[in-house]
């Protein structure tokens, strides 16, 4: 005797299962796997499979025949498939090779527990991202300050420039990889707001650049100064170029004076008038 | 129909250029500069002065500042009054005054 089918949906699919329960087939005698022989007391063959009757299952006549498996039912129209639907899903007519089997069930695994397992979570890449986000929101990404002016940064070592160079590119880097998930996921939003914190590291980068170029003329024209000043000996070695005024005898005023003839200005050595000597410093420099 | 003289002029140019567009030698590159020289037998001898060498500098983690400041923060001017070159912050004078009252050693 065939099981009762019983066809239910699971996960928006149209599955045909098998009860494994001998009573709750025997309850089902309006099954349509019933034997011919009780056809005549079945009633009209339903396409909703399953119905438990209310029906006594000692009204049931025993029989041996086997079940064919297939309705013999004439539709008016002799269309086989008459009734059959996917929107209602009544599942098909015929049971299937399948139709015992079940569907096989995906592995119950928590993948955001698998990804904390397998990945890293200091890992150097995740730098890339904000908090681990694809990408920040409009509004995560619009707060942001002003981008930091050259004169801020004059104030600044070269190796405070250094990491905050590096720190902007960091900053861009992460930047760019929100504007590439944006445009992989459609996200459709937030690029405006991205390219805005861009500028702004990039008119960080800049003030850098212009910062240390300023800087090093300013060392390549001080040194061509400092050979001209009687209180810098640049030949004299690590630690000695630079003595100042107040420790120099006269004799050595004197002789620095010999020896740096332009600047023989009167008794006193003050540091060059710059407004002259500059002019030609810059003539010199390559700006 | 003509197009507008603004558009006929010399510097105006719908297309990107490519090799196609000019004469043999024409060089465009992909901004990446070079890493080493050509052999004359063809090879390549890679010069490691123009390989890119990125210095990452020491204790990046511990650096606080980011690339932006608060905008409560205004920006305020230099004073550059002691430079009597008129060359601002750029002034090589006041580089070698600063030298020498900070350091004057190396």
């Amino acid at each position: 005797m065939a099981a009762a089918t019983v066809v239910r949906r699971r996960a928006g699919q149209l599955v045909q299962t098998t009860l494994p329960n001998a009573s709750t087939a025997t309850t089902c005698s309006t099954s349509r796997f019933a034997p011919i022989a009780s056809q005549a007391q079945a009633q009209a063959p339903s396409l909703i499979p399953d119905c438990p009757s209310s029906r006594p299952s000692s009204s049931r006549p025993f029989s041996t025949t086997p079940s064919l498996g297939k309705r013999r039912v004439r539709f008016r129209d002799n269309n086989p498939n008459r009734g059959v639907s996917v929107l209602y899903r009544s599942g098909p007519r015929e049971p299937r090779s399948m139709s015992r089997v079940d569907l096989p069930r995906p592995r119950d695994v928590d993948l955001k527990k698998l990804a904390a397992e397998r990945v890293d979570p200091d890992h150097g890449l995740w730098e890339f991202f904000y908090d681990k986000m694809a990408a920040n929101t409009p509004a995560e990404s619009g707060e942001h300050g002003r981008s930091w002016t050259v004169e801020e940064l004059r104030a600044k070592s070269w190796d405070d420039l250094h990491k905050l160079w590096w720190v902007c590119c960091k900053e861009r880097n992460r930047i760019a990889t929100a504007a590439n998930m944006r445009e992989e996921y459609e996200m459709g939003f937030g690029d405006n707001e991205g390219d805005e914190r861009d500028a702004v590291v990039l008119k960080t980068m800049k003030s850098i650049k212009h910062t240390l170029t300023e800087r090093w003329y300013a060392w390549e024209d001080a040194v061509k100064l400092a050979k001209e000043d009687p209180e810098i000996d640049l030949t004299a070695g690590e630690g000695q170029a630079y003595t100042p005024r107040d420790y120099l005898s006269e004799e050595e005023i004197v002789e620095a004076q010999i020896t740096a003839p332009k600047k023989g200005e009167g008794t006193s050595i003050p540091p060059p008038p710059p407004t002259s000597r500059s002019r030609d410093v810059r003539g010199g420099a390559k700006i | 129909m003509r197009p507008t003289a603004a558009l006929l002029g010399r510097p105006y140019r719908k297309l990107r250029l490519t090799t196609k567009d000019i004469n043999k030698g024409f060089y465009k590159g992909n901004r990446t500069g070079s890493m080493g020289t050509h052999t004359k037998w063809g090879g390549y001898k890679i010069d490691y002065d123009k390989v890119r060498t990125y210095v990452v500098p020491e204790n990046l983690n511990e650096f606080t500042l980011t690339p932006f400041v608060s905008q409560k923060i205004r920006p305020k001017w230099g004073d550059y009054s002691e430079a009597t070159d008129k060359m601002g912050p750029r002034s090589p004078a006041l580089y070698l005054k600063r030298w020498k009252e900070e350091n004057g050693y190396d």
